[in-house]
């Protein structure tokens, strides 16, 4: 191993952007290992995903989901975070790039600072908080945002000394001298092999034109501003209030499509993807805020075509009080005293109608990052028409230039869990280019020595958060730290604004060394995003990470007695009292680990399958690709172009043509999965293809079974053959002429057999297909008369460009309500010809169009294939609602699943676009990399185990297990249940099913339960009852 | 209802007369959003453009007529419908067809009226210079620094004639060499094309052509917004360019070099109209403002709706020849928001919304509080 020491400036790869995409790109490529270099031009990591209030459609709170990879990052051995700084020189190629870097002065020393934040309190200059999209003041010197990484201030230009060299009162507070406003920018220069591009996007800025008279009228605010108004570090800790009077708003008016889809100078022609669905989130947010609230959402198209998308725009549309306008706007006036807004919208019915609002939000959409321009000329990448980073459908993670390659909104407008698979996509990538580097400089993470405290008396700590204002609004923190203290056996209690953030973290290690806990309680949020993050705190503190426990009084508490306050503190005083005695008999538990078999398996031979295949063996690892037809190829076989231009068929051939070559990768066709054991790191799959059983061993698994097209029972289908689906048109159009000849009309018909109540999902792909076929029609025959009857046109992102193409070529666009369908029967037109006959509403022109088509294609539903259904079996993975695969956390862990070692890919997670189901090939061959590089995985600590003593053998216990971790095993006292440690995931089943409880499961054994419970009615223990 | 086939036929015409962009509309609505009819009556541009493109169009309704062509949709329209060029395309096939409703007779009036005498008002060619009468404007000549070509309605109505007279004043005070062409003048041509007539606004823009070459003309001083919109951006189909300044650009550039000074004063509250055809069609907002800010003791104040937002005065696209019930006129509403922000003065620059305003003025009994003025007016009486 090299010496690192010695080769300071030498890195693997540079990640630039600590945005959410760049972030995972590079704790991906630094597990996997290879040493990262991940620089961010703003004074902290965090990106724009920090901004955001919750993320749709889970709701979950963005900043406490994203915080914890911060600290992961900053914590990770193999990156190295170089904050408030700039690339300005790219050279060399890859597997040897130049980089300068320019380190911006921050005037602070970062070695010498301890965050202690006196410098901001002293300094006399406010202004408006960048963070706060400027709704709110903050110091010239000040940190970014609670949980930054570094937890260092930065001294921001305003300052009166960098002015006019007037003050420097901060430079005289400070007691670590850690403050020196002369500093000079520093440039740097590292090598590295490679370079991922995450930069990010920015938002339309409606002031350039004064757009709907934001600048102009102070309750306009864009949906930036919007959510740090609704978010609890926000201007007003989360309350609603408007701009001009800090009073609640009761009547907001959304407006889509601000700065999108509109070909006037200025926009952007393009739809920004994300906009339909966060103007939802923040409606949803409105009315939890106040249900009282009157919502008006004013929109084109809504475009709810991701996973649960639909769902969430259903429920957006059914809360009380929320009312849906298909209609664009425009600002009236403003009225002069009450500062209220008029809004005009139009109506097909009742013509052009004007309302006043409190307060009007613009969906502003998403743009390139200002400084694109530089980016591309710096680092010597080609951008796309619209000022995006260019890619290759083909491959859409690659920039123009060999070895750097992009992840995130830098591709165009995308959506969080899209950038963290193209991040996790980067590592394979990477990956191919640097396979002979990985672990070369890398690092493994030390923690101290872990204590014995089994002599020691129980000390717990007790660490409550006030969350920013989420919960110390509601939650009396203080008077629950005061009461902490008072409970047997605590010997520490202290509060926090963010427990979570770097500092608070390091504290808690601090305080269990220095005071010798050897418990630890923190009262705040929940253990599903945070345990992680505080039992590793833990072994930073040098004891077991086992003696931890997280009391919710968020979740539990805050947020569901937010009006209630008196009962919600003396409620956390409970939940704290009940965590506190149950960790007085936390044991300290091992984890042990497990070898990794370095071979992967993916299921599924079709576009997705064979491309992680691919992205997994040219990073060295063995692959067995298990397809049930006999040729590769799946669902794509029948696709034969995109709308971005990819010939699919030669694509394919070529893909197929370098899986048969690839010494690494085997395949096996008509194959049918028997029988799948084992866990993380040691998979056992036994498949049956060509008349063999063979059994594969594996230490992870990409599950790619694809979707297939529903087979439609409604529009006379199976019944004239004058009527096909989307992909029978396709085959026709490839087919050549024949199939088409004579076709004069043709009518297509959207969202069949979906967005219905037993499909409630959107197919994402039918309006694409739709363009698509149109277009290629319209190219072939300009005089065909095409009719697309839909109920929102989905082409979102570049799409749009695609949707106006058709429009121009004369393909007619007819919008039709679920309430009234279209219709379709057989007839004939005036000249006897016979055709089929569709009406449908047509609701501005108030009237009902005949059309008369010569084919009637249908945009059939994209459902899940049936093969998935046997693989969620098989692997024992969960289905969402729709049938699709469910996935770890759809924001953050899009193509994990919760079962370790099991990642998916394409269309089985949702229905997807080609380059889309690419890009996620290339996450899961990412995140697969970052299991099979380790030569051992850990396994949980809290698993069941038998006492032989007390078992009865009544096998109640196997057959109940999920995971088939129990089996019976020969004893000297005879046939006992042994629980296979490794495969036992917790959940605990079994121990409610044993008739002489001798199975537990540790961590939550009957003691440390029965002790939380009684600690919850102390009165009723005290009296014996 | 019966359902409704697309017509064919009627599609293939609206595009062969030029409508072809109605295509692109996605049916958002913004169009029918900022259309001023919408605050007078209800009106649907955005329908009238559905019904085209499934050939459903009612050729003979009154609709088609409506557009005062004020450019405010085809700027706000995300899909680049090009909304004036599409209803102009309409009223070519209604008049193909010869179908006019009767309150767009008047127009049918007014393009006889440019066939025989150059000018829409129904007068004699040869009285096209009586307003002139006594002021030593001289007929222009090779070598002259402008054609100050004058327009019909300032030759001609007894109101505007006063706005020439100013025109000629300022001119000959600045010492600007000009001449006018006369009897020779025709229309420019601008709002007849709009209502569909192309035959008669080409005959109008050959007839002027071939008068400007003739009198070797190279820079058109014009007060008229029409005049000027024609000129620079219409003319240039027939292959001819020539230098084109509107009355209010002129006016700024002669106070800039000095040549005209203003002395006097104008001590009054005014604000000032952007006419669509100076403002929206041709970007001109600021020269007329910087002309009434440099007028001595004048107060120029804005009203709520004003440059690229400015409320049509409902003349332009050959409605001011057409009948508007008094109750459906956007001149009076433009009126009351010059009276909400307390102006004296209604200043702006164009011949119609002078026109306009002025019998919205006597119309709202606003005689006096509001005055309406050309800029050239105010100029006139600050020398």
């Amino acid at each position: 191993m090299t010496d690192s020491r010695a080769n300071s400036n030498i890195g693997d790869v540079l990640v630039v952007g600590g945005g959410i995409s760049g972030i995972q790109a590079a704790l991906d490529l630094a597990t996997t290992g290879y040493k990262v270099y991940l620089v961010e031009k703003a004074p902290t990591i965090g990106g724009k995903m920090a901004q955001l209030d919750k993320t749709f459609p889970t709701n979950d709170c963005s900043m406490c989901i994203e915080s914890p990879k911060f600290i992961e990052c900053d914590r990770h051995p193999n990156i190295e975070i170089l904050t408030y700084t700039e690339v300005d020189r790219v050279e060399g190629e890859a597997g040897d790039f130049r980089v300068t870097l320019v380190k911006k002065p921050r005037y602070i020393i970062e070695d010498r600072c301890t965050g202690c934040t006196t410098c901001v309190e002293y300094c006399p200059v406010m202004l408006p908080d960048p963070f706060n999209q400027e709704l709110s003041g903050n110091k010239a010197t000040h940190i970014y945002f609670s949980q930054a990484v570094p937890l260092i201030p930065y001294v921001a230009d305003e300052c009166l000394y960098l002015k006019d060299k007037k003050c420097f009162i901060c430079a005289g507070v400070c007691k670590n001298n850690a403050i020196d406003l002369h500093q000079e920018p520093e440039r740097e220069e590292i090598k590295v092999g490679a370079i991922v591009l995450s930069p990010g996007y920015e938002v339309f800025d409606p002031k350039q034109r004064n757009d709907y008279g934001y600048g102009l009228m102070q309750n306009v605010v864009t949906s930036l501003d919007f959510e740090r108004l609704l978010c609890a570090t926000g201007p007003h800790e989360g309350e609603i209030l408007r701009p001009s009077d800090h009073q609640h708003p009761h009547k907001i008016a959304w407006i889509h499509c601000v700065g999108s889809r509109s070909v006037i100078e200025g926009s952007n022609s393009y739809c920004s993807s994300v906009c339909c669905t966060y103007i939802q989130k923040q409606v949803i947010l409105t009315k939890d805020h106040d249900a009282e609230t009157d919502c008006t959402i004013f929109h084109n198209d809504v475009r709810s075509y991701g996973k649960d998308f639909e769902r969430f725009y259903t429920r957006a549309q059914d809360l009380p009080g929320v009312r849906f306008r298909r209609s664009y706007v425009s600002i009236g006036q403003e009225d002069p005293e009450t500062k209220n807004v008029t809004i005009r919208y139009s109506t097909p019915d009742d013509g052009v109608q004007e309302e006043e609002f409190d307060l009007v939000v613009l969906g502003v959409g998403l743009g390139p990052p200002k400084d694109a321009r530089s980016i591309a000329d710096t680092f010597g990448i080609e951008l796309n028409a619209h000022g995006f980073c260019k890619t290759d459908p083909k491959s859409p993670i690659e920039t123009t230039r060999p070895g750097i390659f992009m992840s995130g909104a830098f591709q165009g407008p995308i959506d969080i869990p899209e950038s963290v698979v193209a991040a996790s996509g980067a590592n394979a990538l990477a990956g191919e280019l640097l396979k002979s580097r990985r672990s070369r400089l890398s690092k493994e993470r030390v923690y101290p020595a872990e204590r014995d405290v089994s002599e020691e008396e129980v000390k717990v700590g007790v660490f409550a958060c006030h969350c920013g204002a989420n919960i110390g609004r509601v939650v009396d923190i203080p008077s629950l730290v005061e009461y902490s203290l008072t409970l047997g056996n605590v010997v520490h209690a202290e509060e926090g604004l963010f427990i979570c953030s770097t500092d608070a973290a390091e504290q808690i290690a601090n305080t269990i060394r220095e005071k010798g806990l050897n418990r630890v309680v923190v009262a705040a949020c929940t253990p599903r995003t945070h345990e992680p993050l505080f039992r590793d705190t833990l072994r930073e503190g040098g004891i077991n990470q086992y003696f931890f426990d997280m009391a919710n009084i968020r979740e539990h508490c805050s947020w569901v007695h937010s009006k209630q306050k008196e009962e919600a503190t003396e409620k956390a005083k409970d939940i704290v009292r009940m965590s506190v005695a149950r960790t007085t008999h936390l044991e300290p538990l091992q984890e042990f680990d497990l070898p990794v078999n370095k071979t992967a398996l993916v299921v599924g031979g079709g576009l997705a399958g064979m491309t992680s295949a691919l992205g997994l063996a040219n990073q060295g690892f063995e692959v067995h690709l298990v397809e049930k037809n006999a040729d590769l190829g799946g669902l794509a076989r029948r696709i034969h172009h995109t709308l971005d231009g990819l010939d699919v068929q030669a694509y394919l051939d070529d893909l197929i043509g370098q899986v048969y070559r690839h010494p690494l990768v085997q395949v096996s066709h008509a194959a049918t999965i028997k029988e799948v054991t084992g866990y993380v790191g040691n998979f056992k799959t036994t498949v049956e293809t060509e008349g063999q059983v063979k059994t594969i061993e594996h230490g992870a698994a990409i599950l790619a079974t694809g979707v297939a097209e529903y087979t439609p029972t409604e529009y006379l289908y199976g019944e004239d053959d004058r009527v096909i689906t989307q992909l029978e048109l396709e085959e026709r159009i490839a087919g050549g002429d024949e199939g088409l000849e004579g076709v004069e009309s043709l009518v297509m018909i959207q969202c069949v057999g979906c967005r219905q109540e037993d499909r409630d999902y959107c197919s994402r792909v039918c309006c694409g297909e739709a363009l698509k076929n149109a277009l290629k029609l319209k190219e072939h025959s300009p005089g065909m008369d095409i009719y697309i009857l839909y109920r929102d046109m989905r082409s979102y992102g570049f799409k749009e460009d695609c949707y106006r193409e058709a429009a121009d070529r004369d393909v007619h666009f007819v919008l039709w309500e679920p309430d009234s369908p279209p219709e379709a029967a057989a007839a004939k037109n005036e000249n006897d010809k016979p055709v089929v006959r569709i009406t449908t509403a047509d609701p501005i022109l108030g009237q009902t169009l005949e059309l008369d088509a010569d084919l009637l294609v249908l945009s059939a539903a994209a459902i899940p294939s049936t093969g998935s259904q046997d693989a969620a079996r098989l692997f024992k993975i969960a289905l969402n609602p729709d049938g699709f695969f469910q996935e770890a956390h759809v924001k953050l862990r899009p193509v994990d699943f919760a079962a370790e070692g099991i990642f998916l890919c394409g269309a089985v997670h949702y229905p997807k676009y080609i380059s889309e189901a690419i890009t996620q090939a290339y996450g899961a061959a990412g995140r697969a990399a970052t299991l099979l590089s380790q030569d051992t995985v850990r396994a949980s600590g809290s698993v069941c185990e038998v006492c032989e003593d007390d078992c009865v053998s009544c096998g109640a216990c196997i057959s109940v297990c999920t995971y088939d971790a129990i089996e019976f095993r020969e004893t000297p006292k005879g046939k006992k249940a042994w629980v296979n440690p490794v495969l036992c995931k917790g959940d605990g089943v079994c121990n409610a099913k044993c008739p002489t409880s001798a199975i537990l499961l540790k961590h939550y054994t009957d003691q440390e339960l029965n002790c939380q419970i009684d600690a919850a009615f102390p009165d009723l223990v005290k009296a014996g009852k | 209802m019966e359902p409704v086939a697309p017509f064919k036929e009627v599609i293939a015409e609206v595009k062969g007369a030029g409508g072809e962009v109605f295509k692109l509309c996605y049916q958002c609505g913004k169009c029918d959003v900022v259309c001023p009819w919408n605050r007078v009556r209800s009106f649907s541009i955005r329908k009238i453009i559905r019904e085209a493109a499934f050939g459903l169009t009612e050729i003979e309704s009154e609709d088609i007529w409506r557009c005062t062509t004020c450019g405010t949709c085809p700027d706000e329209c995300p899909r680049g419908v090009k909304q004036i060029e599409f209803g102009v395309s309409l009223r070519r096939i209604a008049s193909e067809y010869g179908v006019f409703p009767t309150s767009v007779k008047p127009a049918r009036t007014a393009a006889g009226s440019l066939r025989a005498g150059g000018n829409p008002l129904n007068e004699e060619r040869g009285t096209r210079t009586d307003w002139a009468k006594g002021l030593s404007v001289k007929p222009f000549a090779e070598g002259m620094e402008v054609l100050y070509f004058v327009g019909c309605y300032f030759s001609y109505d007894p109101r505007l004639r006063k706005a020439a007279v100013a025109t000629a004043n300022i001119l000959q005070k600045a010492g600007v060499e000009f001449g006018i062409l006369g009897t020779k003048e025709s229309c420019c041509g601008e709002s007849i094309r709009k209502t569909g007539a192309e035959d008669v606004f080409k005959a109008l823009a050959r007839e002027n052509i071939k008068t400007f070459i003739d009198h070797g003309v190279k820079k058109i001083l014009v007060a008229s917004p029409h005049c000027y919109h024609t000129f620079a951006n219409e003319y240039p189909e027939f292959m001819a360019k020539f230098e084109v300044v509107h009355i209010t650009q002129y006016l700024l550039e002669l106070l800039n070099e000095g040549r005209l000074e203003l002395s006097g004063a104008y001590e009054k509250k005014v604000t000032y109209h952007d006419p669509c055809y100076l403002g929206r069609h041709n970007n001109i907002y600021d020269e007329p403002r910087e002309v009434l800010k440099r007028v001595p003791g004048l107060d120029l104040i804005e009203m709520s709706d004003c440059r690229d937002q400015s409320l049509c005065c409902g003349g332009g696209g050959g409605r001011i020849w057409m009948e508007t019930p008094k109750e459906e006129r956007f001149s009076n509403l433009r009126l009351e928001q010059a009276k909400d922000v307390q102006a004296e003065v209604l200043a702006t620059s164009c011949p119609y919304c002078i026109s306009n305003f002025e019998e919205s003025r006597l119309t709202l009994e606003y005689e006096d509080d509001l005055e309406i003025k050309a800029i050239t007016e105010i100029i006139q009486d600050a020398l």
